[in-house]
C-alpha cells in the first residue's frame, strides 16, 4: 500500500454549532486525480482550505505523506500547492514576476527559463511581461495554475479550476492535470463541470451536507466515454442526495 | 431522548462559590464602610473625601489584576485554542470595564480633594483611561467583530495586559503630581487595617461576578457540546429528534 | 499506483514538530522577509501610490500646523512640536498600514502567501519593513520642516544622529504594533475602519515614550539618552510580542480542539442509548 500524499481521517469542521464537514475520510494517492462534486455550500471549499492549511479542522486528522501533521509548517507547505477560487495574483506585477515571487520564496524552483516554460504550458508565453491586472479572468486562472506548478508539488489542491476557462483553456488544464498525474502528483479538485471532470479524474466524490454522500471510481483502463455517464449520474444524483439531506434538517 | 443533565456538565465550584462569595461581600462591605468612616481617623490635609481612597486603590489593584488575567488567558487561548482560557479572558475583559469605570469615577473624586482638580492629565490617569479604552475595544471586537476576530481580540488583550506594567513604570519616570505609589507603603497601621476589609469585600464581589460570567460561558459551551454530541451521536440523528 | 512517487515519498518523513518556532531557520525568515518586502516595493515603484499619498498627507498636515501654530512662543514650542511630530506620524502610519493591507485584500493575495512555504513571521517582518520605510520617510520630511517652522526645533538639525535615532525608534514601536493588527483585520472579513479604533489606544504608550524623548531632546535634557533607551526597550517588547502573536492571529492555532472530553463522554453516552 502506498503512502498517500493526502489522507484526511474523520475530519470535521464546525463554526459554533453549524457543521460544515462531518466525518470526512478521504485519501488522495500519488498519480491520482480526485474530483469533489456537490452543490454550492456543501463544504468543498472548506475541505480544500483545511487540506491547504488555511483552516484548522475541528476534529479528525490530516496526514501529508507518512506522518500526521497538526500544524502545517513550512516543510509541509513546500509539498503542496493550492489554487483558490479567487486567483490571488498581484495585479501590478507581470505574469512572470508573479511566478518569480513564489519561485524565489521557495528557493528550490527553476530559474527564468523554467518559469517561461511553465507559462508556455498554460499558453501565456505571449503575455509574460504584461501586468496580471490587465488579464482576463480566464488568463488569470491559467496564470494561477502555472504558479501552482512551481517546484513540482506532490499535492495539488484546486478549487473550481475550470471556472472562467474557455474551451482552449479547459483543454490546456486537462492536459496539465494529466501530465502532473503522470509525474506522480496527487490532485484534489472541486468542480461543477462534469464533462471536464470525466475527462481527467480517476475518482469522483460527492459531498452533500458536509458528508461524503457517494463516490465513483474509474475502472482500470476505462475510457472517458464509459466513465462520463457514471460521473454524470453521480453529479446529477446530487440533487437527489441534497433533497434527502434537506429532509433530515432539524427545525431551527 | 432522556435529558438527564449530567452534573459534570455544569461545573462544581462555579455553582456554589459565587453565592458564598456574594454573601461574604454582603457582610464585608458594610463592615468595611463602618471601619472606614467610624473607626479610622480623618486624614488631616484631605479631609473626609480621602475616604474614597479605600475604594479607589483596591479597585485599581483589582482592575490591574483582571487586565493581566485577561491578557494571560488570551495568550493561552491563542496558543492552545483553549476554550476555558477564552471564557476566562472574556469574563475578565468585561470586568475590567466594570472595575475600570469604578476606578475612573473614584479617582477624580479623590484627585479633586488632593490636587484641587478632578482630572489633571496625570500620566497614570491617562494611562488608566487608555487601558480602559483598550479593553473597551476588546469587548467591542468580541461582540461585533467578523468571524475570526476573536483571535484579533485576544491579541488586543495581550497587548493591553503588557501595557499595564508600562503604565505602572511610566508614573515613576515622569515624576508627575500623582501621589507616589509609596502612599500605600507608608500608611499608618490604622489605615492599612481599614484597607483590607474593603479590598476583601471588593475582591469577593469581583470574583463572584467573574465566576458567574465564567459559569455562563461554561454553560454555553456545555449546551454547544450537548447539541454537537446529539448531532453526531448516530447515523440518523435528526430523524430521531422528530420522534422525541 | 505509480511507483516512482512512492519512492520519492520515502525520503520525506515529517518529524512531529512541537518546538517548531525554535527550530525555525533564521536565515530563511530574513531571506523571505526581504523577498516579500522587495515584492511590495516593486509593486510600489509601478505607481508610487503609497509614497505619494503619504507624502502629500504629510505636507497637508504640515501646512495645517504652520497655519495653526504660526505665532507660537518659544516656550510653548517645546511642548507643541513633539505632539505635532508624533500625531502626524500616527496619522500617516494608520493611513499607510491600511493601504498596504488593502492592496493585499484586492485580490486576496495574503491568503495565497499563507499557503506558500513561507514562514509566517517573515510576512510580518516584510510588511513591517515596508510600512517603516514609508513612515520613517514621512518623518524625515516632518522633522526638518518642523525645524524650519519652529526655531526651537532647530535641535533636529544640530543633533541629527539623535533625531534620526529617535524617529526610527518611535516609528518602530508604532509600526510593529500596527502591522500585527492591520494584518489581523485584513484577514478577518471586512471592517477595516476598526484599525484606528484599535491602533491609537494600543500604541499610545509607545507614542507617549516618543513624546517624552522628543521633548527631552528639544530641552537638551540630560536624561535624553535614558529616555531613548527606554523607547528602545518598548520597541523590543512590542516586536517580540507582535512577532509571537502574528501566526496565531493570522491563521489560528491548527491544533484541533475537537470535542472536549466532556463532549466525547456525552457523545458516547448518546450513542450507547441508541439501539
Amino acid at each position: 500500500m502506498s503512502i498517500a500524499p493526502l489522507a484526511l481521517q474523520d475530519l470535521g469542521k464546525r463554526y459554533g454549532r453549524l457543521a460544515v464537514l462531518r466525518a470526512i475520510d478521504l485519501q488522495v494517492a500519488s498519480g491520482e486525480i480526485v474530483a469533489l462534486l456537490g452543490a454550492n455550500g456543501c463544504g468543498k471549499t472548506t475541505l480544500l482550505s483545511i487540506a491547504a492549511g488555511l483552516l484548522a479542522p475541528s476534529s479528525g486528522t490530516r496526514a501529508y505523506g507518512p506522518t500526521r501533521v497538526v500544524e502545517l509548517d513550512r516543510a509541509a507547505r513546500m509539498r503542496l500547492a493550492f489554487v483558490a477560487h479567487s486567483t490571488q495574483l498581484y495585479a501590478r506585477l507581470s505574469a512572470l514576476e508573479n511566478l518569480e515571487l513564489l519561485a524565489s520564496l521557495r528557493g528550490d524552483a527553476p530559474g527564468r527559463e523554467g518559469l517561461a516554460q511553465l507559462l508556455e504550458r498554460v499558453g501565456l508565453s505571449h503575455a509574460a511581461d504584461r501586468a496580471a491586472g490587465t488579464f482576463s479572468r480566464g488568463m488569470q486562472q491559467r496564470l494561477a495554475i502555472a504558479r501552482a506548478l512551481i517546484g513540482a508539488p506532490e499535492l495539488l489542491l484546486l478549487d473550481e479550476p475550470f471556472t472562467a476557462l474557455d474551451h482552449a483553456g479547459r483543454a490546456i488544464l486537462t492536459q496539465v492535470l494529466l501530465a502532473e498525474r503522470a509525474r506522480g502528483a496527487a490532485i484534489l479538485l472541486s468542480s461543477h463541470d462534469l464533462d471536464a471532470v470525466a475527462q481527467c479524474c480517476d475518482r469522483a466524490v460527492l459531498l452533500a451536507d458536509g458528508r461524503i454522500a457517494a463516490q465513483t471510481q474509474r475502472e482500470r483502463g476505462e475510457s472517458d466515454d464509459a466513465f462520463a455517464p457514471r460521473i454524470r449520474a453521480l453529479g446529477l444524483g446530487r440533487a437527489h442526495a441534497h433533497a434527502e439531506a434537506h429532509d433530515r434538517e432539524p427545525a431551527p | 431522548m432522556t435529558t438527564s443533565s449530567t452534573p459534570s456538565a455544569t461545573g462544581g465550584a462555579t455553582r456554589w462559590l459565587p453565592p458564598v462569595l456574594l454573601l461574604g461581600a454582603a457582610v464585608a462591605l458594610p463592615y468595611s464602610v463602618q471601619r472606614i468612616f467610624l473607626h479610622t481617623a480623618i486624614e488631616k490635609k484631605m479631609g473626609t473625601v480621602q475616604k474614597i481612597f479605600y475604594f479607589h486603590v483596591p479597585l485599581a489593584w483589582i482592575m490591574m489584576a483582571l487586565a493581566i488575567t485577561c491578557g494571560i488567558a488570551a495568550a493561552v487561548q491563542l496558543r492552545n485554542r483553549s476554550r476555558k482560557a477564552e471564557a476566562l479572558s472574556i469574563a475578565a475583559g468585561e470586568l475590567v470595564l466594570v472595575t475600570g469605570l469604578g476606578v475612573l469615577l473614584t479617582g477624580p473624586i479623590w484627585g479633586h480633594a488632593t490636587w484641587g482638580r478632578a482630572w489633571t492629565w496625570d500620566a497614570r490617569q491617562v494611562s488608566t483611561g487608555l487601558l480602559w479604552l483598550v479593553f473597551a475595544a476588546f469587548v467591542l471586537l468580541r461582540r461585533y467583530g467578523a468571524a475570526g476576530s476573536e483571535r484579533l481580540a485576544a491579541a488586543l488583550a495581550v497587548f493591553g495586559a503588557v501595557d499595564v506594567p508600562i503604565i505602572y513604570y511610566a508614573v515613576k519616570i515622569w515624576k508627575t503630581t500623582h501621589p507616589t505609589t509609596d502612599v500605600v507603603g507608608t500608611l499608618p497601621p490604622q489605615m492599612w487595617a481599614a484597607l483590607w476589609p474593603a479590598l476583601g469585600a471588593l475582591m469577593a464581589l469581583t470574583l463572584a461576578l467573574l465566576l458567574v460570567r465564567l459559569g455562563q460561558e461554561r454553560d454555553a459551551a456545555a449546551l454547544d457540546d450537548a447539541w454537537i454530541a446529539f448531532d453526531e451521536g448516530g447515523p440518523e440523528p435528526r430523524a430521531e429528534k422528530g420522534a422525541g | 499506483m505509480s511507483v516512482p512517487a512512492d519512492a520519492a515519498l520515502g525520503g520525506l518523513v515529517l518529524a512531529p514538530r512541537r518546538g517548531r518556532a525554535h527550530a525555525t531557520n533564521r536565515a530563511v525568515v530574513f531571506r523571505q522577509a526581504w523577498l516579500l518586502a522587495r515584492n511590495d516595493l516593486r509593486q510600489e515603484l509601478r505607481d508610487l501610490e503609497l509614497v505619494l499619498t503619504a507624502a502629500f498627507f504629510t505636507l497637508v498636515v504640515l501646512v495645517m500646523f504652520a497655519l495653526a501654530f504660526a505665532a507660537l512662543p518659544a516656550a510653548a514650542q517645546v511642548l507643541a512640536v513633539p505632539g505635532m511630530l508624533w500625531l502626524a506620524v500616527a496619522f500617516v502610519g494608520a493611513l499607510t498600514l491600511t493601504r498596504i493591507f488593502d492592496r493585499e485584500r484586492e485580490a486576496d493575495t495574503l491568503r495565497a502567501v499563507l499557503t506558500w512555504p513561507v514562514e509566517r513571521v517573515a510576512i510580518y517582518f516584510g510588511k513591517l519593513a515596508v510600512s517603516l520605510l514609508v513612515v520613517v520617510g514621512c518623518g524625515a520630511l516632518l522633522m526638518p520642516a518642523l525645524a524650519l517652522l519652529f526655531p526651537t526645533a532647530g535641535v533636529f538639525f544640530e543633533r541629527p544622529l539623535e533625531a534620526i535615532a529617535l524617529l526610527v525608534l518611535g516609528c518602530v514601536a508604532y509600526c510593529a504594533t500596527g502591522t500585527l493588527f492591520a494584518a489581523g483585520l485584513a484577514t478577518a472579513s471586512g471592517k477595516n475602519v476598526l484599525l484606528s479604533v484599535i491602533l491609537y489606544p494600543l500604541t499610545s504608550p509607545a507614542l507617549i515614550f516618543a513624546l517624552v524623548s522628543t521633548r527631552a531632546l528639544l530641552e537638551g535634557h540630560p536624561q535624553f539618552s535614558t529616555y531613548l533607551g527606554q523607547l528602545a526597550a518598548v520597541d523590543l517588547v512590542v516586536l517580540v510580542l507582535a512577532s509571537w502573536l502574528f501566526e496565531p492571529v493570522l491563521v489560528g492555532s491548527q491544533r484541533p480542539h475537537g470535542p472536549s472530553p466532556r463532549a466525547r463522554r456525552e457523545r458516547a453516552r448518546v450513542q450507547a442509548e441508541r439501539p
